[in-house]
């Protein structure tokens, strides 16, 4: 290039921009002056990208965090646990051979004041000397966690959480009684190392004492519900792999242990599944933002490309191909897509410090990201939820001729969209689905949802097209306001089908939430106390058992009492194969996990009907039967006549199925999954589960706060489990749950409203030609307020309806096969999207028709 | 006709839909010499931006052939149309047609641009430079006023040096002084190109500087002689 004066025009031809491929030079040019028009664009590409990052981040990092952390979590690198035995010899001196050893037990009691006054339900742990192993147990009120448990004369220290003295009304310093023992409150616990490790929900507050002191409580009794757990810290360098070869090691060499062996990798596997499946739903409700995101992304790039068809049209006559026009446009707008995924990226990197301003107390989180690999997957969303919405009219831009230019030809309107580019649309649609899927923890769950989301999706776009077909088959006669909202909402660029379909797809969500929550809650708090007992007593030692049922019966005499004998057992093998062999259905693995209650008795239990063979007869003593779960046994493959053989106290015994039992778990009565003949547990020792049924006038009349006084007072060794707190503990934590989707949900909605808000002030222009028109032949402002009122309402009011049923449908659907239980109808969910929807299309609408009202005519018609 | 510029034989155009449907090209033929200037001149609704819009590729006829430097362009998709134009063709038309979002210079570069001329923006200024519009170069269209924007769009069409030149009603949304300007400067540079000219116009003063004029009224011609400009072929 020869030298010549530097002016601005040559700056253009020697930019770096000027060195680019020629579509993405024009796109630059395109982008250069300025984004207006794009707003709702960006903001629902970044909203559904950043909820997502933001979900997958969080989830990562506690995931992270729990593996990061899974030897402080587990108490060392590898740990066995054993239900109500301490482990033999031999099996100790094994696991002493590979490091230091911690042993710890956990259980269930009640605490109470020496003076009766008050009593609490705590989740006990006795530990020794050694514990924690790793980590640091944190206390305040005491010099050292150790010497805070040590005995002084009669009683022991104790060290509980705040929540234990608040409850009990103590304070450092003072008595406590657990069982048969005294113990002193010597330090609140502030930091338990090992606290996730159980990872079930804690029914009271945490107490730690001395295994002395366990021992001096009398809780320890056979049958009793106590969990010995040893943990290991290895010799020497304790790499993954070794570790994970003398977890192996440990099983093939006591195959009979009977104990379940965890690694430091898989500290709390109940919490690390419990976070995937959750995160599983809020990514996808936050792709339900990103979807309907993207019908904003349809019309911005829509309404784009007709601001742009004489450009368009130019470029042509000046020789650009279809392909430099698409490419042109595809990179303009794959450009803004990136932004507007970055935005949403540092939002979502952002996500787990903030989040951990919160949940640092709750749980392990120790890197707040970035997490590349959940930054990368919320960009691929973004990216082909962008390329999803925008490939169409992309595609009928590339299609818009050249001859557009002439006048009275702009109206022209381009071809459909060429079949490549079509089946490229359907490759992105389906990519989009398949990532959503094969990303999930559940794939097949997350197909259903994934299913019914396009399904929803489709049905909304059908009632959009359905409104405008009726709107435009209604005769046109009566008053003046009706017609003209009836023609708003059919005619060309109407803005129905982004309402319907934005808002619609968000209330659809938030309606199954709801209407899923509403059940879920029910079930826990309003039906159930009907059929549920007041109390559980658990750990009745045998020959207690008679006088507790006559303190029950002196404090509440109407109460129904319920008795069942109670051992711990594990199922060994089922049909001679070994539970390590059978890989279960999934709803049906807990019943081989690990230890179970079991039960005998001489006739059926009152609330389980028999579905398939016979209960043995009275006095029966041949070979050991067994009454199994008529579901369970169907899902683990049993039928009458099978074999299963039990674990328990150390001895195996072996039963035949006699017959199935149809269990209603949701009763809350005493049930068990197995229920054997009497003659299979002759002479084991035993504890005795009990329920206590009070009638409603006891349980308004104070009977409950009684009986807890005088049960723990007189039986200190027996747990009481109030059903009403238990079930306020697992409310809470639904409700939490319901609060976290809701808030996902809500990011839809906030979407929806973009949407619908960007199609609004898209048709705006259009809105006020029509105002100022009718207003020159004497529309006043009040009769188009209520034509667009009519409008709104109307498109509203079909969006609620719909929202309403599919939403009720998909809840129904949950709460019937998911989750198993009846489902109810809330009337008031429906009432409150249809308010809700009605509220935010007319709101919306007339914010954005307001100025609309108050423009002077005249010089709107002088620039037309 | 080998030394035809463009030759149009036997078009028939319908426009329009079903009822609505109207048939505007009723079996022309016209044949243009090479540096010929013709001027199409006819009532509204006539047909004749309509023939210039066959001439140029930019509407296909439902009958009849349509050569074009050599090139038939019924043979031509969409896209080897839009080469064609690039390679063959300079266009302007009554409402100038510049890009919004793209400079004077960039304007007058896009059609270099899209044949990968590496030149492209010394020829781009060289062309403003020539229709005087040197300062205006970053400027963008609607900095401009409307006879600038139509010098922008003639060195824009006459950048690639085509070898036809289609104008439609250039002057039509100008000022008489200024359209007087842009008509000086479009024989000009036609001479200058020794491109062949099609102007449509209404102003039959115009046309007349033609070397020939064609008439047309309701889709066919109805007079053709020749412009005092210079003389026919």
């Amino acid at each position: 290039m020869t030298a010549v004066t530097e002016t601005a025009g040559e700056a253009a031809a020697t930019s770096p921009v000027s060195r680019l491929p020629l579509p993405l030079r024009f796109a630059a040019r395109e982008l250069r002056g300025g984004l207006r028009g794009f707003a709702v664009f960006i903001v629902c590409i970044a909203l559904g990208v950043g909820a997502i990052a933001a979900v997958g981040s969080i989830s990562r990092a506690l995931v992270d965090g729990i593996s990061e952390q899974g030897q402080t979590i587990l108490g060392g690198d590898v740990s066995v646990s054993l239900v109500h035995r301490e482990l033999p010899e031999g099996e100790l001196a094994g696991l002493e051979s590979l490091g230091e050893v911690s042993k710890i037990a956990t259980l269930r009691a009640m605490a109470r004041r020496p003076d009766g006054e008050t009593q609490t339900l705590v989740e006990l742990k006795a530990v020794d000397d050694a514990y924690p192993l790793v980590g640091e147990l944190e206390v305040s009120g005491a010099d050292t966690a150790s010497g805070a448990l040590a005995a002084t004369d009669d009683t022991h220290g104790l060290l509980a959480e705040a929540g234990f003295a608040a409850r009990l009304g103590i304070e450092v310093g003072d008595a406590v009684e657990i069982g048969n023992g005294r113990f002193t409150l010597s330090g609140i616990i502030e930091q338990e190392p090992d606290r996730l490790s159980d990872g079930g929900i804690g029914w009271g507050p945490r107490a730690i004492v001395s295994h002395e002191g366990l021992e001096a409580s009398g809780l320890v009794q056979p049958g009793s519900l106590l969990r010995y757990t040893y943990r290991v810290l290895l010799d020497g360098v304790a790499s993954d792999a070794r570790v994970a070869q003398v977890a192996e090691g440990l099983e093939s060499e006591f195959p009979d242990a009977g104990w379940r062996v965890r690694t430091r990798d898989n500290a709390s596997p109940r919490l690390k599944e419990s976070i995937d499946r959750f995160s599983m739903y809020l990514v996808l409700v936050g792709l339900t933002a990103l979807i309907v995101g993207g019908v904003g992304v349809a019309n911005a790039v829509t309404a784009y490309v007709e601001r742009r068809r004489e450009g368009i049209a130019t470029l042509k006559s000046l020789g650009a191909s279809r392909r430099v026009v698409f490419l042109t446009y595809l990179s303009a707008i794959l450009i803004l897509a990136a932004g507007a995924i970055l935005i949403g990226l540092a939002f979502g990197a952002a996500a787990p410090p903030i989040a951990g301003l919160f949940l640092r107390d709750a749980l392990p989180v120790t890197n707040y990201g970035p997490f590349p690999g959940e930054l990368a997957k919320a960009a691929l969303y973004g990216l082909l939820t962008a390329l999803a919405f925008a490939l169409w009219p992309l595609g009928i831009a590339r299609e818009i001729p050249a001859r557009a230019l002439f006048q009275g030809r702009a109206q022209d309107q381009g071809a459909w969209p060429a079949r490549w580019l079509t089946v490229l649309l359907a490759a992105v649609v389906l990519a989009l689905c398949g990532l959503a899927i094969l990303f999930a923890a559940d794939r097949f769950l997350a197909a259903i949802i994934v299913g019914s989301a396009a399904a929803i999706f489709v049905a909304l776009r059908l009632v959009a097209w359905g409104i405008m077909a009726g709107a435009r088959a209604l005769p046109r006669s009566g008053p003046l306001a009706w017609r003209m909202a009836l023609t708003a909402i059919h005619r060309p660029g109407a803005v129905t089908p982004s309402a319907v379909l934005s808002l619609g797809l968000g209330l659809t969500l938030l309606v199954a939430v709801a209407q899923t929550d509403g059940n879920l809650t029910r079930q826990l708090t309003v039906s159930l106390p009907d059929r549920a007992p007041s109390f559980f007593f658990l750990d009745i030692p045998r020959n207690a058992a008679e006088d507790l049922r006559q303190t029950i019966e002196e404090v509440a005499p109407d109460a129904t009492v319920e008795e069942v004998p109670m051992l711990r057992g594990r199922i060994v093998s089922l049909e001679g194969v070994p539970v390590s062999e059978i890989e279960p259905h999934p709803d049906a693995a807990w019943v081989l996990r690990g230890d179970r209650g079991l039960t005998y008795a001489e006739t059926p239990p009152g609330n389980g009907e028999i579905v398939a063979g016979s209960w043995w007869p009275e006095n029966y003593q041949g070979e050991p039967l067994v009454s199994f779960a008529a579901e369970l046994a169907e899902q683990l493959g049993l039928e009458v006549g099978d074999r299963v053989e039990v674990n328990v106290l150390g001895r195996t015994i072996e039963a035949r199925i006699a017959n199935l039992r149809k269990v209603e778990w949701e009763s809350l009565s005493i049930n068990f999954v197995m229920v054997f003949s009497p003659n299979t547990f002759a002479g084991a020792p035993h504890m005795v589960l009990a329920t206590a049924s009070l009638s409603d006038a006891e349980e308004r009349g104070g009977a409950e706060a009684r009986l807890m006084r005088e049960v723990t007072r007189d039986f200190p060794t027996v747990t009481m489990v109030r059903v009403r707190e238990a079930l306020n503990s697992i409310n809470d934590i639904v409700r939490q749950l319901a609060w976290a989707i809701r808030g996902a949900s809500g990011f839809t909605l906030l979407a929806g409203i973009v949407v619908l808000g960007g199609a609004l002030a898209a048709s705006h222009r259009h809105r006020i030609h029509d105002a100022v028109i009718l207003k020159t032949l004497g529309a006043t402002r009040g009769r188009l307020l209520w034509t667009y009122v009519l409008e709104f309402g109307l498109l509203g009011l079909v969006t609620a309806a719909f929202a309403t049923i599919a939403g009720t449908i998909a809840a129904w659907a949950v709460v019937t096969f998911v989750m198993q239980l009846d489902f109810v109808v809330f009337p008031w969910v429906a009432l409150a999207a249809a308010t809700g929807a009605l509220a935010v299309t007319i709101g919306l609408g007339l914010v954005g028709t307001w100025r609309v009202l108050g423009q002077r005519p005249g010089p709107w018609l002088r620039n037309e | 006709m080998s030394h035809s510029a463009i030759s149009v034989e036997n078009v028939h155009l319908s426009l329009g839909d079903a009822a609505a449907r109207v048939h505007v090209l009723r079996g022309l033929d016209v044949h243009i010499g090479r540096g010929e200037a013709v001027g199409i001149v006819g009532p509204s609704g006539s047909g004749k931006s309509t023939l210039l819009m066959t001439m140029a590729g930019l509407e296909r006829p439902d009958e009849g052939q349509v050569r074009v430097a050599g090139e038939d362009l019924g043979r031509l998709d969409e896209d080897g149309l839009a080469r064609f134009r690039g390679e063959n063709v300079g266009l302007v038309f009554q409402s100038f047609h510049l890009i919004p979002n793209m400079t004077a210079i960039e304007n007058v570069a896009v059609p270099l641009e899209l044949t990968g001329q590496p030149d492209a923006f010394e020829r781009a200024r060289a062309a403003l430079e020539r229709v005087g519009l040197s300062h205006r170069l970053d400027h963008y269209p609607t900095a401009l006023s409307g006879g600038e924007q139509q010098r922008v769009a003639l060195a824009r069409a006459l950048v690639t040096e085509p070898k036809i030149l289609f104008a439609d009603e250039p002057t039509g949304n100008l000022d008489g002084e200024t359209g007087k300007q842009i008509i000086e400067l479009v024989f000009a540079l036609q001479r200058e190109h020794q491109a062949t000219l099609v102007l449509v116009t209404h102003d039959e003063g115009l046309a007349a500087r033609c070397d020939r004029v064609i008439a047309m009224r309701d889709g066919e011609i109805v007079g053709g002689e020749a412009g005092i400009g210079r003389a026919a072929e």
